[in-house]
């Protein structure tokens, strides 16, 4: 089963970002299903990387086109940002560390990521960008 | 042979350079602001020559008279007017020389960077030209024996069919239209100057054209003071009917006008137009081989145009998306603008060394020092390393010596400048542990051989520009070193003092564990469909 679904209400009606968030989706969900299967301590850092790399090239290019758009809560949104960074950071380094792992808290923590930020961030720039 | 020269050149500058460092401060060395000081200078000159343009009289027997009238009536402002602009014009004439000195001992004039020499050189002419038709104006006794050596060395070229000496320059036949064509001489030259000088810094990005305000201050007020101090003077009126026996010159813009009187007109013209020729043909004695320049990988490039924002030479643009992935913009380089110093590849957000599911490949790399082959030297530099005081040291070609730098517990990584390096490297050694602590160790500030690293290093270190090193890196293990070349010893003690620091903070521990975020109920409750 998938961890997360693309919803049509996670578009922000721009044609990049969007596919941006369907890939990324599709990587959590890879993520997800490898972390299901055995061996997974070994694999799931390499996804957790390229989460990690993703994530930061689609913020980056969010950012830029709120400030093409003179989006007016740029700095706000660029904050949640890096904050959303640091937090998949932590993340993976959790999961390196192997503290207290749990699977399943570890998949909730992907998911609430994902969709707080498609959910509050992403909705008012939908209203703006589109 | 060229390089022999550039040694000897920096061995020239290096004790002044230091001398400076230590005065001034690394960041406001005037050494390191010449282009921007000549601009500065430029400034002075036009305003202080707009206020004298008011009350200058074009005419044969008011020239004279009315820069007297500025320089003694109104000494207060049209006599430092007039000092002003005299010395703003050689301070000019200075740092542009030891602009075009630097930035040849510093090999920054061949490769891609033949563009701003080549114009430079042409610079140089109408730099002069604007200087010395300004002498004219004054109709002094200076001016006379310009005029007159100016004609005769211009009547040597077969252009103007009559002598303009023998047309022009005797006391029946000068007149005031002459002075009005020498003043709008003076007026549009230096605005092909102006001109020049834009075209000049056209290739690069971010040309620093204001030097920093504390030199500003400074040089205005060393030139205010020397205006009073020595204020400029005529030296007696023109008279065509005598010949000028003894002037004082102003070196800085005359000093080939005795040679026209020793060697023939010809000699000198060959002397100069020579050695512009050669100066313009610099870049290809020989020319420089770059190292290959940067390259996209569009399956890495979503067009968000960090590189185009940090490259230096305006190489990185972004265009209209090739590939039909539903992205407006990608990155495109153009070689032959290319210096190859790869900050570009330092701002790409996939350049990140925590990526392994596939082969690390960023939006941009550079060939000669991909993003996977830096991750792969890291972490074999780091391996070796043992104790609680281990350091990566990431230095660049314009830093210090690091080959110096071997000594147990400190590895260094070579780049082609600090900037290049992505700052997810350093979360990537202190949180897996591959040392304790980054020295970022790189030119002296103020003096990046590539324009705008260091800017750029601390900027993304600071958070204050993109991408960020991440907040949750512990700040005492990251430190930098702007030694620059030639003070290896300052970088050894950098390092030091660094790992004392290092091994009073102990080994890298996160703080704590991050407690899970609590689980948001209307987060949970979200209905996804598949689709």
């Amino acid at each position: 089963m998938s961890l997360i679904a693309w919803d049509e209400k996670f578009s922000v009606g721009v044609a990049s970002v969007d596919h941006e968030h369907r890939e990324l989706i599709g990587l959590v969900n890879d993520a997800h299903d490898r972390l299901m299967r055995p061996g997974a301590k070994a694999a799931v850092p390499d996804f957790l990387g390229e989460i990690y790399a993703r994530i930061s090239a689609h913020f980056a290019l969010e950012e830029k086109l709120m400030r093409v758009e003179h989006y007016d809560r740029y700095d706000e949104h660029k904050a949640d940002h890096e904050r959303l960074l640091d937090d998949i950071r932590d993340i993976m380094d959790d999961y390196e560390d192997d503290r207290n792992f749990d699977e399943n808290r570890f998949a909730q923590r992907l998911r609430t990521w994902f969709t707080e930020h498609f959910r509050t961030h992403d909705a008012r720039l939908h209203g703006h960008l589109g | 042979m060229v390089e022999t020269l550039q040694h000897a050149g920096r061995r020239v500058f290096s004790p002044f350079e230091d001398a400076f460092d230590a005065a001034f401060g690394p960041r406001l060395n005037p050494f390191y602001h010449l282009g921007a000081l000549s601009f500065f200078f430029f400034w002075v000159v036009l305003a202080s020559g707009v206020y004298l343009y008011i009350f200058f009289e074009t005419s044969i027997d008011g020239a004279y008279r009315s820069v007297e009238n500025l320089t003694h009536v109104q000494w207060y402002a049209g006599g430092i007017a007039r000092s002003l602009h005299r010395y703003a014009s050689d301070a000019m004439v200075i740092v542009v020389l030891l602009h075009l000195l630097r930035e040849f001992t510093l090999d920054r004039y061949r490769g891609v960077r033949w563009y701003a020499w080549i114009t430079g050189v042409i610079l140089l002419w109408l730099l002069y030209a604007s200087g010395i038709g300004g002498y004219w104006l004054v109709w002094d006794r200076l001016a006379q024996y310009i005029a007159v050596v100016t004609s005769e060395w211009l009547d040597w070229l077969p252009l103007f069919g009559e002598s303009i000496a023998r047309n022009f320059l005797n006391s029946t036949t000068v007149n005031d239209r002459f002075f009005s064509l020498l003043s709008f001489i003076h007026v549009s030259v230096p605005l092909f100057l102006l001109l020049g000088s834009w075209i000049h810094i056209l290739r690069i990005s971010r040309a620093r054209t204001n030097p920093p305000r504390p030199l500003v201050i400074g040089a205005l007020l060393a030139l205010v003071l020397l205006a009073a101090l020595r204020p400029a003077l005529s030296q007696g009126p023109a008279n065509l009917d005598t010949v000028v026996s003894t002037v004082s010159l102003d070196w800085f813009y005359l000093a080939a006008y005795p040679l026209i009187d020793i060697w023939s007109r010809g000699a000198v013209w060959a002397v100069l137009a020579g050695g512009t020729l050669l100066l313009l043909l610099l870049p290809w004695l020989p020319r420089r081989r770059e190292q290959p320049a940067a390259v996209v990988d569009l399956s890495n490039c979503n067009g968000c145009g960090r590189c185009f924002a940090d490259c230096p030479y305006s190489a990185v643009v972004l265009r209209p998306r090739s590939d039909g992935l539903p992205f407006e913009t990608e990155a495109v380089v153009d070689a032959s603008l290319c210096t190859a110093c790869g900050i570009c590849v330092g701002a790409c957000p996939t350049a990140t060394p925590f990526r392994r599911l596939a082969e690390l490949i960023p939006g941009i790399d550079m060939p000669r020092l991909t993003v996977r082959a830096l991750r792969n030297s890291t972490a074999a530099a780091a391996a070796p390393l043992t104790g609680t005081d281990r350091v990566i040291v990431f230095g660049c070609h314009g830093g210090p010596d690091l080959a110096r730098l071997n000594a147990t517990g400190v590895a260094a990584v070579a780049l082609p400048c600090v900037a290049a390096l992505p700052p997810s490297f350093i979360d990537f050694v202190i949180s897996r542990r591959h040392a304790d602590g980054v020295l970022l160790a790189g030119c002296k500030a103020g003096d990046c051989y590539q324009r705008l690293g260091i800017e750029w290093t601390e900027q993304r270190l600071q958070g204050r520009r993109d991408p960020y090193l991440r907040a949750r890196v512990p700040r005492e293990r990251v430190a930098t070193c702007w030694a620059g070349p030639r003070d290896a010893t300052g970088l050894a003690r950098e390092v030091a003092a660094f790992r004392a620091r290092l091994r009073e903070l102990g080994p890298y521990r996160r703080d704590g564990e991050t407690p899970p975020p609590s689980p948001n109920p209307e987060v949970g409750d979200v209905a996804y469909r598949v689709g």
